[in-house]
């Protein structure tokens, strides 16, 4: 008997050892026009990468705006024809149509013509007239499209692009994957998403730098850090993807009200949730459609939408307002210069 | 009259010895989750297309090295040096790989999307955050 007692606590630190003492497994790819990287651990960790990545790319063959063999690509090209676009694109169509309607039409899928127009998609830049805007406006919102089980189709001049919601949807698929090959802890970096498993092998989660938006170039320069288990983060920024003309610069970030980049007082929108399902498409449509509503809406939209997550929003007049919901979940980054703030 | 120990009960060699692995293994178990974590020496991964094209052990480097990668159909001149690396020209349109500057530290990546190219530094001291996002 007391043999049994001794064995026992040793066979428990023996595998607390084989837990804590893994070396991660880690895999980079390219897809969705952004880097991706996926790390994990333990005995499952090197098949649940391979799969990860074959889904990512799976995902990336089927919702690509660029590749013409895409159910995306198909649904955009049928000039107003029904389109038998399976039921994941389907589905996908519908979450991204409540998180517009939800939002008041500030994430909107349907603007991948005006996108076109800026030279977002094709880094040829160039500043459309608002009359050309107008015109591609009067065919951008939800109404123009219609999905009737896995049946999809565009009204006339209507495009669509999911770059808002794809990743955010892709880290949710990664998250289960990892789930389903057993794994208890890693993160998948998909751009500006990350989907967060478990915790670190101390013991201690996760360490999400948020990048400084003023100061993009420099890689340890962050606006705060998050400290996350088990939870997805997504930051949209107009500082990621932007081109300047006659002294302007002119970001990614479209206003479907507008056409034109949004110019909301915000630098970068930060949303993050507990990873359940579908909550890194939430945060991926999230992030955009605050950071074009600006503080203030932002701020009543999360208090009033019923959804459950938290902000992180850096203002241009140099402020980082955190929600109360992530009190010990974040800190400010000494030295960076910003007023932290936190909101109910 | 005194009462006998039973022979079960008292210590012999083979208890002694499982409770020295107890020990053993609870001592190691406490260095594992104290002692900082290194991941081997600071080393340059260059992928094209998200497949590893050359790995760069930056601390055998005597002196910094330009190398010149041609992928996608562009070209890009990378610096190496034992501290880091730096993209210091490309004929890339979006010029990104250019603007994110030298980076110093195991997880930081230079990426360029046209060229379907990354540099990552792997290992060295983990001293940054797990992720950065934006």
């Amino acid at each position: 008997m007391k043999k049994k007692l001794l064995c026992f606590p040793l066979l428990l630190i023996l595998a607390l050892l084989s837990a804590c003492g893994d070396e991660p497994e880690r895999v980079q790819i390219i897809a969705m026009d952004t880097v991706m990287t996926f790390q994990t651990y333990g005995k499952a960790a090197e098949d649940a990468l391979v799969d990860a990545s074959a889904e990512v790319r799976r995902l990336d063959a089927l919702l690509s705006r660029t590749d013409p063999e895409s159910a995306v690509s198909r649904v955009n090209s049928a000039g107003g024809a029904p389109v038998e676009a399976g039921a994941e694109l389907s589905e996908l169509l519908e979450t991204a149509a409540e998180y517009s309607r939800m939002s008041g039409g500030a994430f909107d899928i349907t603007l991948a013509p005006v996108s076109s127009a800026w030279g977002f998609t094709t880094d040829s830049y160039r500043v459309p007239s608002q009359a050309e805007l107008d015109a591609l406006l009067a065919h951008v919102g939800m109404e123009h499209v219609h999905v009737s089980g896995d049946t999809v189709t565009l009204d006339g001049g209507t495009q669509i692009d999911l770059g808002a919601i794809a990743k955010g949807y892709a880290a949710d698929r990664v998250l289960d994957l990892y789930r389903e090959a057993g794994l208890e802890r890693g993160w998948a970096a998909l751009g500006g998403n990350v989907a967060a498993l478990g915790c670190r092998p101390d013991g201690e989660p996760w360490e999400i730098g948020i990048q400084d938006p003023n100061r993009p170039d420099d890689g340890n320069a962050y606006a705060g850090l998050l400290y996350l288990e088990d939870a997805c983060a997504v930051t949209s920024g107009s500082y990621q993807r932007y081109f300047e003309q006659d002294g302007r610069r002119y970001h990614h970030i479209l206003d479907p009200a507008t056409g034109a980049p949004a110019d909301s007082g915000l630098l970068s929108v930060t949303v993050v949730a507990d990873a359940e399902a579908g909550s890194g498409a939430m945060c991926d449509a999230l992030s955009t459609a605050l950071f074009v509503m600006g503080e203030e809406k932002a701020l009543d939209f999360r208090r009033e939408s019923g959804l459950d997550f938290e902000l992180v929003l850096v203002t241009e007049d140099g402020r980082v307002v955190a929600t109360a919901g992530l009190e010990g979940r974040f800190a400010p980054a000494e030295g960076s210069g910003y007023a932290y703030e936190t909101v109910s | 009259m005194p009462m006998r120990r039973s022979p079960e009960l008292r210590p012999n060699l083979w208890d002694g010895l499982l409770g020295l692995a107890v020990l053993l293994a609870a001592a190691a178990l406490g260095l594992r989750l104290w002692l900082p974590s290194a991941s081997g020496a600071l080393t340059a991964v260059i992928r094209v297309e998200g497949q590893p094209d050359e790995r760069v052990a930056l601390s055998t480097l005597t002196a910094p090295q330009e190398r010149t990668i041609t992928a996608g159909g562009y070209t890009l001149h990378l610096l190496l040096d034992r501290e880091g690396a730096e993209m210091m020209d490309s004929d890339c349109p979006t010029q990104d790989c250019v603007r994110t500057g030298r980076i110093t530290r195991g997880g930081q990546s230079i990426v360029c999307l046209p060229a379907r190219l990354s540099v990552t530094l792997e290992g060295g001291a983990q001293d940054g955050p797990d992720v950065v996002i934006g």
